[in-house]
């Protein structure tokens, strides 16, 4: 598919969304479902007949601050959403992240139904809990055009099945959402980050250990490359300011050195470029890797998939828990399939975040899954999308 | 309450069913004498109560898997079922179909505390998770009032919520790993032991949480454990009116304040308790309301002072904080003990957990009032406010002709009311069979086809739970060649039950 062969559908109602998709079922065509584009490159390349573009559903529904819940349609763009939030002194928890510098497109287009549909969460998901946490209710289209609702706006809710969370991470092979319902809580009055030079990986997965052993609330924990090149590991500190004061205390009785200390605009800016994967600054033809595995098994993971080649440049987050690494463009085929073992070898799961087509077409972005649960996937694919329009191989590799 | 009509067939094969299930789980784990399998007859909710054909009670996963294969040849139905816990009749037996209990399935496999997290058995009773680890400093955060008895399979069927989720989440959000049996006995592996393990899945663990036993066995969990907060401490704030105490619950979570725990109890409730924990609450008060807050010593005193203050504006009439351990006790026992107080004053009550926004609470509250004398039944009120989480205790007789079906219908009716305001049938009781009949006014036709749609998936037997959470069967074989355009009301003409 290429795009300038392919009729591009906006709508800006959701009736316009389930006439158009009741239309391609009818006509037998397929649907490339995308927000706005930016993130084209995530998952595996889908091949459809047409293209719909939710990104013109950009409405905010409803605004509850008191109630910390947001209701918009899927097209808002996640910067409007987050400077909105900010205004109340409300944020996202789950800080998505747009990797839109991996592949090349506009970071502030990305949208909030990009951020849902791939389930991304960025270094807070360690304290805060990752994407589906947040989703209390969605509506959207099936692919048989007919609109339905899911979940609801209370955080707590146990009627029906939760399709919000299945919804959540499907990368619209289900359906097309059209407006998602969103908790919200008060972002933290202060914040700052220590900072330390690295030990070795293991040392440093064994401190993260201890920091997160202390009920200090501590919302990241990374160990990454800084612009001078060498490691360093990195500690955010969140809440009131006294509280901030305080567990700065606690965690510098416990670090091996004395960190240096970045302050609020600095530590966000810092914590962003940990988000968008600034540092991993991937060349051209390189492949860019996510792998989630046990903290524990982190440093020996590495250091073997490092010797085998398998690792170019690389950096860890969640507290050891997940490595985010480049691999070289010169035989991507013999690399990718070995580091996908290795990962295999110890439960580990690696996502290819960017690669090129044939790569993606040919591996799978994502990791793969036991036969009797990729084949619940399909049947659960197919009770929504009985005839597969939607996204056809975003998540799935032709075997 | 009206359950799909169980097979007389079926019924008359008792004993030679007893018979092979006893080959796969042994003599003893099948209870089929009339006299035994009676305690099994109701969950929580006593109001309904059936006969299973058999209670099984397996011993391993694997015992799980023949069991459910062997029904699912057979077309036996399952009923799963924990502790026996649920307020909504979601474990509630059926005549022709068998009762599967996690009893024996009972054990926490493995505590991972450098990846902070558990493996569990689904048998396993919640508060024994936080027992597990407490030696490390760690806790299972979910606290349903049921988790000296309820399960952690329980927990997830039912995504248990609790005292303390307005700040650490519910079920769901600490679940990171599901070993489940499907009805055809087909075992799949969602997530794992760790943070991230659910990554480019589907989330199918997701949709399992909370599926109230209709789409799988659960038969390995593995949880996420937290570091216990140092301190915690509670101020209890009492209000001349409801309105003001529920204004004050929204100015709390405004000022920036996510509270471990957030309780609301009406005068009525302070009343019952203040006869056992022997103390007076002062006769202007209207409502009382718990804060809890938890964290690091310091940033706790912090709070304590913001929620103080926003007390102290929104109109206190008094303001306790607890200093000690001892006190947050203290003042925690009322809340505590509300519901087994509301029991002495009344001979039975019924209680049921709609979820509404936040500020539709005074709305709400006041309908409850009308109803109250439309029905001419007294109610208490004592709920979780922080989330919105309503638990109307409806006092009635079960004695007097009449009551037990004006009790349903008020509790109907509020649960009406929460969908009306924006809110939902359940926050953490599951619709089970109590809520059944009432789904229809939260979600379309279109809304429940489309869950339906998945137990197809799952289930396309439909031999697991039957005739809880849905008004009507999936009839899945039919789904495939059904489109009925936008707006026309499918199957009219569908059986309910």
């Amino acid at each position: 598919m290429t795009q300038t062969e392919t009729a591009c559908l906006r709508p800006s109602t959701t009736q316009d969304v389930a006439d158009i998709i009741m239309d391609a079922a009818a006509a037998g065509h397929t649907l490339a479902v995308t927000g706005n584009g930016t993130r084209r490159g995530f998952g595996n390349p889908v091949a459809a007949s047409r293209e719909l573009t939710l990104g013109g559903l950009d409405q905010v529904v409803f605004y509850d601050p008191e109630d910390l819940v947001i209701r918009a349609g899927v097209g808002l763009t996640l910067d409007e959403l987050e400077s909105m939030l900010a205004q109340k002194g409300q944020y996202l928890p789950f800080e998505p992240p747009r990797y839109t510098g991996l592949y090349g497109t506009d970071g502030q287009r990305s949208t909030l139904g990009g951020a849902v549909a791939t389930a991304l969460s960025g270094p807070r998901r360690i304290l805060s809990g990752a994407v589906r946490d947040f989703v209390l209710g969605v509506e959207g289209v099936n692919g048989q055009g007919d609109v339905f609702k899911a979940g609801g706006r209370t955080m707590k809710n146990v009627t029906g099945y939760d399709l919000s969370k299945l919804v959540t991470g499907a990368c619209g092979t289900l359906a097309a959402l059209t407006t998602v319902t969103i908790k919200v809580l008060p972002a933290p009055r202060a914040e700052l980050t220590l900072v330390l030079p690295a030990s070795t990986l293991e040392e440093d997965r064994a401190l993260f250990e201890k920091i997160r052993a202390l009920p200090l609330g501590v919302g990241g924990l990374a160990r990454r490359v800084a612009v001078d090149g060498k490691c360093e590991v990195v500690i955010r500190v969140e809440g009131t300011v006294p509280g901030v004061a305080g567990n700065r205390q606690v965690l510098e009785a416990l670090l091996p050195t004395p960190p240096r200390v970045v302050e609020q605009e600095e530590s966000q800016a810092l914590w962003r470029d940990i988000r968008e994967l600034s540092c991993l600054a991937p060349k051209a033809d390189e492949l860019v890797w996510r792998v989630n595995l046990p903290a524990t098994a982190m440093p020996a993971f590495v250091d073997e998939a490092r010797k085998a080649g398998c690792i170019n440049r690389f950096f860890v987050d969640w507290a050891g828990g997940i490595v985010f690494s480049t691999m070289r463009g010169v035989q991507p085929e013999v690399d990718a399939l070995r580091y996908r073992k290795m990962a295999e070898k110890i439960g580990a799961r690696a996502m290819i975040l960017r690669a090129p087509d044939s790569i993606r077409s040919q591996f799978g972005a994502f990791p793969p899954v036991a036969a009797g649960v990729a084949a619940l996937e399909q049947r659960t694919r197919a009770a929504f999308d009985p005839a597969g329009i939607f996204n056809p191989g975003r998540m799935t590799v032709q075997a | 309450m009206q359950m799909p009509e169980p097979s007389q067939d079926i019924m008359n094969q008792r004993e030679a069913l007893a018979v092979a299930l006893r080959q796969i789980v042994g003599q003893e784990w099948v209870i089929s004498d009339e006299a035994e399998r009676r305690p099994y007859q109701c969950d929580g909710i006593t109001a309904y109560m059936a006969m299973p054909l058999l209670v099984v009670l397996p011993g391993s996963a694997a015992e799980v898997q023949q069991i459910l294969r062997f029904c699912h040849a057979k077309g036996i139905k399952v009923v799963p079922r924990g502790s026996g816990t649920s307020l909504s009749g979601g474990a509630l037996p059926l005549e022709d179909g068998i009762l599967l209990v996690t009893s024996r399935l009972c054990n926490v496999l493995e505590v991972d505390a450098a990846n902070r997290v558990a493996r569990l058995q689904p048998g396993v009773p919640n508060i024994k998770i936080s027992e597990a680890v407490q030696h490390l400093g760690l806790c299972y955060m979910p606290d349903p009032s049921s988790q000296l008895i309820s399960t952690i399979g329980g927990n997830v069927a039912e995504n248990a919520g609790g005292v303390h989720c307005l700040k650490y989440g519910v079920t769901a959000n600490h679940i990171l790993g599901l070993e489940a049996v499907l009805m055809t006995g087909e075992v799949i592996r969602l997530g794992g032991a760790y943070l991230g393990a659910a990554e480019g899945e589907m989330d199918l663990m997701g949709v399992l949480t909370g599926s109230e036993g209709l789409l799988a066995m659960v038969t390995e969990i593995a949880v996420r454990l937290e570091p216990v907060p140092e301190v915690a401490r509670v101020i209890s704030m009492s209000f001349a009116s409801v309105e003001q105490a529920c204004a004050c619950v929204g100015a709390i979570v405004g000022a920036g304040i996510i509270p471990a725990g957030l309780e609301f109890m009406d005068r009525k409730v302070l009343d019952a308790v203040s006869v056992l924990i022997r103390e007076t609450f002062d006769s202007n008060t209207a409502a009382l309301l718990l804060c809890e807050l938890d964290g690091t010593a310091v940033e706790v005193d912090a709070l304590v002072d913001v929620v103080s203050d926003v007390a102290r504006t929104q109109g206190a009439i008094e303001t306790k904080v607890s200093t000690t351990e001892e006190e947050r006790q203290r003042i925690w026992s009322s809340r505590k003990l509300a519901f087994s107080a509301i029991g002495k004053l009344c001979p039975d009550y019924y209680c049921t957990d709609g979820t509404i926004p936040r500020n539709k609470l005074p709305e709400v509250l006041n309908k409850m009032a009308d109803m109250s004398v439309k029905y001419g039944l007294d109610y208490a009120n004592c709920f979780h406010a922080g989330d919105g989480n309503l638990h109307p205790i409806i006092m009635y007789d079960a004695a007097k002709p009449g009551d037990l079906e004006k009790a349903e219908a008020f509790g109907a009716d509020v649960l009406i009311a929460c969908v009306d305001a924006g809110g939902v049938l359940s926050g953490e009781h599951g619709v089970g069979v109590e809520k059944r009949d009432l789904m229809t006014h939260q979600f379309t036709d279109i809304d429940l086809n489309q869950q339906q749609m998945v137990k197809c998936a799952f289930d396309p037997a439909e031999l697991l739970n039957p005739g809880k959470v849905f008004p009507t069967a999936c009839r899945c074989a039919e789904f495939g060649r059904m489109h009925v355009r936008n707006g026309v009301v499918r199957f009219p003409d569908i059986p309910r039950f």
